[in-house]
């Protein structure tokens, strides 16, 4: 079977590598537009905040000996009547089937100035690619001040990685508070002033009108609600639009996404697939990689397995949660998060708003599953909550208890008692289960020192932690004459190392 | 006359000290003894091991089934003919491989070895293995080909004190082994100690107070853990560059394959917040040689092994390690942390299905001359590699299958994955001998018990968890008619028609066993009793009488052809049998400290089973909760496999999504009833310790009898 990939990317690349192990007679080709190969673009935002290394971008591909692999180098033309694709060095490669997954591309958005006919002005930039991000860190030595257009997620990671190198940077964003998509009003204030804190200054409710240059080089912009802001950089970070040019051209029904089927084919051409950012299925398009890899396994379990590509609801991990990868501002979201519709389902969505020290927390539980969480500044919390919701693990009776967890130390058994506060019948050394109430015994009976306790209770032979516990306790319990003589009746020794 | 010996029960083999008691109740008084390993400690298992030799129903004449299902006792020469003649039957019928040999990582070095030689020699089949298999496979498979060498710690256990870290994944040791924890002191004090474990163990309690810390992943995700601190070393500029480069290949496979393992990504899948993940990957790293630290380990234990993904999992530890350069240098290294008595040298001379003395493997034609020339046999009379123990048990009694099987130092029933399968598997043998101190739950279903010596009871050699080869020396003598395998094997081989080598004092069986280990990566050849109770500090390869021994491995390069460590690219996946709607919660299992493995031994002590006496299952408060089962309640537990009940034991220890069941029992309580019998590809490790499970309470009387 020949198969035709369009798209070498964090996808593309992962189904090739499973498609060639799972079905090793299948001659696959790999068309990639980018030079590098596939690289961890989920990444590039920290590589601008200079927690990542660019070359920790490089992804794992496909052994070149096991599929034809064609990086810098784009397909044209697909011709669905002969089964071909022609590349952009006019050679034409056959298929059986295609799987198109050329992901999505920067949506730039229509700013006066920020372009001529030679491309974006010196100092715009947007952030999809690896050249982007090294355009940007090329400017970063000389640059003070810098406006990031855009609170979705990647505006929120560049704009605090570049607040954390130390640039002055305003965040601008068009609708009325960040995130709006995950975040409702109370979750969206608390990130806005944790993202005050971390240096960047939040403009909403505003777009970027104009840039300002002076001699080619953006030197500031002009903002819808009339200010001006001096600028260094503009990083447009105003969301994707997925690849569908080539699709569209070949007669395959596109919408914001190609169109796919639940088995990820085209409803136009059982042949042609298509995978990842570039595919609008059924359930909707994430722009999640997790969403890109699920569709990539299931599409090879398919075609290997003869099953369907479809969704099981019954296996499926929820591959919906949204994760702000930014020092300092904690934002998770799955599922319902935001101003959600109800629609008709039972919900309890239970919520805790605690903005003085910057914790916001909704879960929203419907017939003993999570199915939608917001957390702003409380890691543990989220990771918690994204574990379950992703296993689809019963949530406790009461779901406040997913917020609010027990003070560790509340419960009696988890209390770090003085060892001298203990009851009788506390267990003092676990090793060889010795209670408080035999060792005070021993020490009754005339053990004066650790030793002593040991010889007659056991007690810190093992691992020999509850040294000091029983130290306390002779301390504790002994006649003060005693304490300082030694027993003398330890065990005998044998040679140290005697086999 | 006072005798030094070692313990009984697991691989620290804490040293001891026998007193012999005439006329008393127990023949010996134990004490702990000085020893780099233990340092005089015991743990309550040890204390009370000299009950083990006087176990009310302890074997003391060869038993044979009835035809009323019942047993009898028979002297040894009939219960030897009877076993020596169905064999020879057996094989002569179905062929040699009709037979089948299962042992023990408890057994000492010398019966590991008689047992290797009696299969491939006297019985001359294929198919041998052993329990070691669901113990160490997956931690020996990753060392073998990343390191070209599999010793354990490799490095002696107190090296550990002078650590600026040391990371533990899956190892619970402060319950299972307490006088290691000794060795964590110095680590502790800095703040160093770094426990993976989806509960709070006592082990992960070491963390607190700023001792360390603890992670604690979704069961089934330590392999995430490790490719994300992988993802942050390299991410972060943290690695050994000038060690990557001079001493390791497959860098750059590693890179690309940590790529996808950011910590944010990792954190959805394991649970544990990216920021902690980070904040782990800098402690580790600051600790190591390349970043001024005083040095780092890493450790494994069953909880990242007994996977599917076991093998990977050990090989992403052992990843992390080079990428920190921490192996092969004084002061740093990895080990998996070994579990049975003698799960190291049993796994080196020849009772793993494709192994001879020497950790040689059956299929390389220079092992076999060279074996085969010690053994005064043919290289081609030698068998080929057999199966491993998951697949052997399913095979028994199976047409074409073994029709008989000897099973040596082990209880299956109760240990092995999936235990109801088991027991269906050796009811359809024609013949099972069991060889034991103990009716245990396996022995019960045997044709032919064989009554064993143990521990106090005989002379030999163990190798510790260090890869030390230590001294089990005789105490008393053994009671009523138990003897040692060693002589068992012999008197079964002369009946088979091969009437030498196989002698029955364990100090030639050594000398035989040094020799065709002559070598071999494990190479015991200048090992000799007398300079073994002379004192010496022996840790393997020891090649040549002159050598010293070799404490700490790899210095001065890695047993592999090019002589670099392996970095090997691995990939995480979800547990073979993960959670769902109609079995939505995650069970591990373990073991508790008053217990040792399938509890044939601890159980028939006293103290031990007052201490814990039967099954339990621990869970959270909130998950009790939320299925309306209270403290001491009986619930009934549900996977694939099958069901077992247990009482709840309520603990803020587990996470709510979790709970965990201790697998020392047998019957309705056994844990093993539910675990899932998938083994990995590599290693052949089955997954023990991750599968989904539905609880509910246990029905009543009352309700099943309407």
């Amino acid at each position: 079977m020949n198969v035709v990939v369009i798209g070498h990317g964090m996808v593309g690349s992962r189904f090739v590598e499973d498609l060639v192990a799972r079905m090793p007679d299948a001659r696959v080709t790999i068309l990639g537009k980018e030079p590098e190969g596939p690289y961890n673009r989920v990444l590039l935002s920290a590589v601008v905040a200079g927690k990542t290394d660019a070359s920790m971008l490089a992804m794992s591909a496909v052994d070149p000996a096991r599929a034809s692999v064609l990086d810098g180098v784009h397909a044209v033309h697909v011709n669905r009547a002969a089964r071909t694709v022609t590349d952009s060095r006019g050679d034409v490669h056959e298929y059986d089937r295609l799987v198109i997954a050329t992901g999505s591309a920067a949506r730039i958005p229509d700013i006066q100035g920020i372009a001529t006919d030679r491309g974006l002005v010196p100092g715009v930039s947007v952030l999809k690619d690896l050249a982007d991000a090294q355009g940007v860190l090329a400017r970063l030595p000389k640059a003070r001040r810098a406006v990031v257009l855009g609170a979705g997620v990647l505006g929120i990671e560049v704009a605090t990685g570049l607040a954390a190198r130390g640039v002055a940077v305003t965040l601008v964003h068009h609708a009325g508070r960040v995130m709006e998509r995950q975040l409702g009003d109370a979750a969206a204030g608390i990130a806005t002033g944790a993202l005050h804190q971390l240096g960047v200054k939040v403009v909403t409710g505003a777009s970027v009108a104009g840039a300002l240059e002076r001699r080619g080089t953006l030197t500031g912009v002009r903002l819808t609600d009339g200010g001006e802001a001096l600028t260094d950089m503009l990083v447009m970070c105003a969301g994707t639009i997925p690849e569908t040019a080539l699709a569209r051209r070949a007669g395959l029904p596109c919408e914001r996404g190609i169109v796919v089927d639940a088995q990820l084919a085209s409803p136009a051409d059982p042949r042609v697939f298509a995978i990842g950012d570039c595919a609008q299925p059924p359930e909707g398009g994430t722009g999640l990689v997790a969403q890109g890899w699920d569709q990539a396994r299931r599409l090879v379990d398919a075609w290997c397995d003869g099953e369907t590509a479809a969704i099981d609801q019954a296996k499926a991990g929820l591959t919906d949660v949204v994760r702000v990868k930014a020092s300092g501002l904690d934002v998770v979201t799955m599922g319902l998060s935001g101003k959600f519709d109800h629609g008709d389902r039972e919900l309890r969505a239970v919520r805790l708003a605690d903005p003085s020290v910057g914790r916001f927390v909704e879960v929203v539980v419907s017939n003993g599953l999570l199915v939608g969480a917001t957390v702003v500044g409380d890691k543990q919390c989220a990771s918690e909550l994204a574990a379950m919701y992703t296993r689809a693990i019963p949530v406790p009776a009461d779901p406040a208890h997913l917020i609010v967890r027990p003070l560790a130390g509340a419960s009696p058994a988890a209390a770090a008692k003085n060892v001298e506060d203990l009851d009788d019948d506390a267990t003092v050394c676990q090793c060889n289960t010795v209670s408080k109430g035999r060792i005070v015994a021993a020490i009754g009976d005339g053990c004066a020192n650790v030793a002593d306790v040991a010889q007659a209770t056991r007690a810190s032979t093992g691992c020999g932690d509850c040294r000091t516990n029983v130290q306390r306790l002779i301390e504790a319990h002994a006649a003060p004459a005693a304490t300082t003589t030694d027993s003398g009746a330890a065990a005998p020794r044998i040679p140290a190392l005697a086999g | 006359m006072t005798v030094a010996t070692h313990c009984p029960y697991c691989a620290l083999q804490c040293a001891q000290t026998l007193h012999p008691t005439p006329g008393e109740r127990l023949p010996v008084e134990v004490a702990g003894r000085e020893f780099p390993t233990n340092r005089g400690g015991l743990c309550q298992k040890g204390w009370t091991s000299a009950e083990v030799l006087r176990a009310s129903d302890r074997l003391t004449a060869p038993l044979l089934r009835t035809a009323d299902d019942g047993f009898r006792e028979a002297d040894w020469d009939e219960a030897l003919d009877l076993v020596a003649s169905r064999l020879s039957a057996l094989q002569e019928q179905h062929g040699r491989d009709a037979v089948a040999i299962f042992g023990g990582g408890g057994l000492t070095n010398e019966k590991a070895y008689a047992l290797g030689k009696f299969a491939r020699v006297a019985l001359r089949t294929r198919l041998i293995d052993y329990n070691g298999r669901f113990c160490m496979s997956s931690a020996a498979a990753a060392s073998n080909r990343a390191l070209g060498m599999d010793r354990g710690l490799g490095f002696p256990l107190a090296d550990l004190a002078g650590a600026d870290a040391v990371l533990i994944v899956g190892s619970n040791m402060a319950a299972t082994m307490p006088p290691f924890v000794q060795h964590l002191a110095g680590v502790r004090e800095r703040g160093g100690l770094v426990i993976v474990d989806p509960r709070e163990t006592v082990t992960a309690k070491l963390t607190r107070d700023g001792q360390g810390l603890h992670l604690a992943p979704v069961p089934g995700t330590d392999l995430v853990v490790l490719l994300a601190l992988a993802h942050v070393v390299l991410a972060e500029g943290l690695a050994d560059q000038e060690y990557l480069e001079e001493r390791t290949t497959g860098l750059n496979e590693v890179r690309r394959a940590v790529a996808a393992w950011w910590p944010e990504r990792a954190e959805g899948i394991c649970g544990i917040p990216a920021e902690r993940l980070r904040e782990t990957a800098r402690v580790l790293a600051a600790a190591s040689p390349s970043h001024g630290g005083r040095g780092a380990y890493i450790l494994t234990g069953r909880g990242l092994e007994q996977m599917s993904q076991g093998t990977a999992g050990v090989t992403a530890a052992i990843n992390l390690a080079l990428l920190l350069g921490l192996i092969g240098r004084v002061g740093s290294g990895f080990g998996p942390v070994t579990g049975q008595g003698n799960g190291q040298g049993g796994r080196e001379h020849g009772q793993k299905s494709d192994q001879l003395p020497g950790y040689r493997m059956i299929t390389d034609p220079l092992a076999r001359e060279r074996v085969a020339g010690v053994w005064g046999v043919d290289p081609d009379s030698l068998p080929g590699p057999g199966i491993p123990a998951v697949q052997l048990l399913d095979a028994l009694g199976t047409p074409g299958g073994p029709r008989a099987l000897l099973v040596h130092g082990s209880n299956v029933v109760v240990s092995a994955p999936h235990a109801t399968k088991v027991v269906d598997a050796l009811r359809r043998l024609d013949l099972l001998v069991v060889a034991d101190t103990v009716p245990s739950e396996t022995a019960m279903l045997a044709d032919v018990i064989l009554p064993v010596t143990q521990w106090a009871e005989e002379d030999g050699t163990m190798t510790n968890l260090e890869g030390r080869i230590i001294r089990r020396r005789k105490a008393v003598d053994a009671p009523g008619e138990a003897r040692s395998e060693l002589w068992i094997l012999q008197q079964l081989a002369t009946r088979l028609g091969v009437p030498t080598g196989f002698p029955t004092a364990a100090g030639e069986v050594f000398d035989e066993l040094a020799r065709a280990s002559a070598g071999g990566k494990a190479d015991y050849s200048g090992i000799t009793y007398d300079r073994l109770d002379a004192g010496e500090e022996l840790l393997w390869p020891v090649p040549g009488a002159g050598h010293p021994g070799t404490p700490r491995v790899f210095l001065d390069g890695f047993p592999t052809p090019d002589g670099r460590a392996r970095l090997i690219p691995v990939d995480h996946h979800a547990p073979a049998d993960d959670v769902r709607a109609d079995a939505p919660i995650y069970l591990i299992t373990g073991r508790v400290l008053q217990h040792y493995q399938s509890g044939a031994q601890t159980r028939r002590v006293a103290e031990l089973a007052a201490a814990q006496p039967g099954p339990f299952v621990e869970m959270h408060p909130l998950l009790a909760d939320s299925l309306a089962v209270a403290e001491g309640d009986a619930v009934r537990l549900t996977t694939a496999r099958g069901t077992a009940e247990a009482s709840v034991r309520l603990s803020e220890d587990t996470r709510p999504d979790t709970v965990f069941m201790p697998f020392h029992w047998a019957g309705k309580g056994s844990a093993n009833r539910l675990t899932n019998d998938a083994t990995d590809p590599i290693s052949g490790m089955p997954e023990f310790k991750v599968t989904a499970v539905a609880i509910a309470p246990a029905p009543t009387r009352e309700a099943v009898a309407r």
